[in-house]
C-alpha cells in the first residue's frame, strides 16, 4: 500500500476515535469501566464466546435454538421416518433436512453441544470423521457465510490461464466459468504452493483446487502462538457443507481472510464454491469442521454420499 | 468466534478487494483489515448512540459488553429506538465504506463508483 495512504488510514483511524471519545464522553467512561475498548470489541467478543459465557446475560434472553437437542440417532431416525413420500431417501437428503432442524436460521455460534450433535450427524450421512474441536484448535466459528474467492497463485510465474482445468478435471467442460474469479493480485497467507513450476506436484494443484479460507488472522491467540498455529492450519483439511442443499466438499485451508468487515466467515476456491452452489454462488451460509484424518487418507474435492 | 451483533449488515467487499490489490504483504493487509474493523466499529456505536435516547446508553453498553455477538441488541434497539435502526445502520457502514475507499482507492475507482451506486440505490429503495 502507498505509504500516503496508509498513513491517511491511520490518521482517520485516531479521528474516528477521537471523535467518538469527544461526542460520546460517557459512553466512553461507561465502557472504560467495564474494561471494554471499542477497538478491541471483536477480540472482546472471541473471548466471551470461547469462554462459553452463551447464555450469561442479565437481561436478554440466550440465543434462539440453544436448547439441548436430542441425540443424533434419534434426530436421523425421526427425518427418516417423517418422508413417507419416498421409499428410499439419500444421504444428502436426510443430512439437509436435519440441518434445517439442527441449525437456527440464521449462522451465528453454535453451542458445544450443538457442534457434537452436527459431529455425528456428519459421520453417519457422509462418513466424514468432522470435529468442530481437532487438537485442541477450534475455528471462530463453525457456522458462517462463505464467499467466492480468486485462484491462488501457485508457483511463481503461475497465470491464470494455467488454472483451466483439463478435460477430465472437475470443471473440464466448463473451463471459462472456473477461471471466470480471476487470480488473486498477492499469494495466498502461506505464499507460493511450490517453488518453481517443476516443483509443483498433482498432489498441490488438488490443494488449490480445493483450497478453503479461513479467519486465522482473527484467532484470539493467533500472534502468542507462532509458528504452531501457522503450521497447523495450513493445508488443514476441513469438511465444507452448504446448509441449504446439503452439498459438501473436503477442502485445504490455504489462506487466511475474509476481512470481517465484508460480514463473511469462510473463503472458498472458485472450484469449491462451483461446487457446494453452482456457478452464481459467490455467498451461502455453510458449516465449516476440521476433518480428523490424521494418516492423510480422505481426498480433497466433493464427498460422494450422494448415492442411495 | 468473531461476529458482532452487526456483522451480518456489513458487506464491504469493494474494500477488501481493494485493499488486496494495493497491499500484496500479508501482515501490512492484516494490520490495514483491523483498522477498517475498528474504525467501523467506532461509527456503528456511535451511530447507534446518536440514535437511541440517553436513557438507554447505559442499558445498550452493558448488553454490548456483555453479548456483543447477540442479533438480541439490536431487538433492543428496535424496540427503543422506534425506528429503521438497521438501516441506519447500514447507512452509516455505506458512508464510512465511501470514505474509506477514497483513501484506499482513487476518487474516480470503479469500486468508489461501484459503492456510491449502490448507496444510491439502497437509499432510494429506503
Amino acid at each position: 500500500m502507498p505509504q500516503s495512504a496508509r498513513d491517511k488510514l491511520k490518521l482517520k483511524h485516531l479521528d474516528e476515535i477521537n471523535r467518538f471519545n469527544q461526542n460520546f464522553a460517557s459512553a466512553k467512561k461507561s465502557l472504560d469501566q467495564k474494561g471494554i475498548s471499542l477497538s478491541k470489541l471483536r477480540e472482546h467478543s472471541n473471548k466471551i464466546i470461547a469462554a462459553g459465557a452463551l447464555a450469561s446475560a442479565l437481561a436478554l434472553a440466550p440465543p434462539q435454538g440453544d436448547h439441548l437437542l436430542p441425540p443424533p440417532k434419534e434426530i436421523i431416525e425421526k427425518v427418516t421416518r417423517s418422508s413417507s413420500s419416498l421409499p428410499v431417501e439419500t444421504n444428502a437428503v436426510v443430512l439437509r433436512k436435519v440441518l434445517s432442524q439442527v441449525l437456527p436460521e440464521e449462522p451465528r455460534a453454535l453451542t458445544e453441544h450443538e457442534e457434537k450433535t452436527l459431529e455425528q450427524v456428519i459421520l453417519e450421512t457422509t462418513g466424514v470423521k468432522a470435529k468442530a474441536n481437532l487438537e485442541g484448535e477450534h475455528l471462530n466459528t463453525t457456522y458462517g457465510l462463505i464467499g467466492a474467492e480468486q485462484h491462488l497463485r501457485r508457483y511463481p510465474g503461475d497465470t491464470l490461464a494455467q488454472h483451466k482445468p483439463d478435460a477430465d478435471e472437475y470443471g473440464g467442460e466448463r473451463v471459462d466459468e472456473i477461471i471466470e474469479e480471476g487470480i488473486t493480485p498477492g499469494l495466498g497467507a502461506w505464499g507460493y504452493f511450490a517453488p518453481s513450476k517443476e516443483a509443483f506436484t498433482p498432489d498441490l494443484e488438488e490443494t488449490e483446487r480445493w483450497y478453503a479460507v479461513v479467519q486465522t488472522l482473527y484467532l484470539p491467540d493467533w500472534e502468542k502462538r507462532q509458528p504452531y498455529l501457522k503450521d497447523w492450519y495450513k493445508y488443514r483439511k476441513v469438511l465444507i457443507v452448504n446448509t441449504e442443499n446439503g452439498k459438501a466438499v473436503i477442502a485445504s485451508v490455504a489462506d487466511s481472510g475474509p476481512a470481517a468487515f465484508t460480514g463473511k466467515q469462510f473463503g472458498g476456491s472458485p472450484e469449491v464454491m462451483d461446487y457446494l452452489g453452482g456457478q452464481s454462488y459467490k455467498k451461502g451460509a455453510v458449516l465449516v469442521f476440521f476433518v480428523d484424518d490424521p494418516n492423510n487418507e480422505v481426498s480433497l474435492g466433493p464427498v460422494d454420499y450422494n448415492k442411495i | 468466534m468473531s461476529r458482532l451483533f452487526y456483522d451480518h449488515l456489513l458487506d464491504l467487499d469493494e474494500l477488501e478487494t481493494r485493499v488486496k490489490v494495493i497491499t500484496k504483504d500479508r501482515e501490512e493487509q492484516n494490520e490495514i483489515f483491523r483498522l477498517i474493523d475498528e474504525i467501523v466499529h467506532h461509527r456503528v456505536v456511535g451511530c447507534i448512540l446518536n440514535h437511541l435516547p440517553e436513557e438507554h446508553h447505559e442499558k445498550f453498553l452493558v448488553h454490548l459488553s456483555e453479548r456483543p455477538h447477540d442479533k438480541q441488541i439490536l431487538d433492543f434497539l428496535r424496540d427503543k429506538i422506534l425506528e429503521d435502526i438497521e438501516g441506519f445502520i447500514k447507512q452509516e457502514i455505506r458512508t464510512v465504506a465511501i470514505e474509506l475507499l477514497k483513501i484506499v482507492a482513487d476518487e474516480n475507482s470503479p469500486e468508489v463508483h461501484k459503492l456510491k451506486a449502490r448507496t444510491l440505490r439502497k437509499a432510494r429503495n429506503g
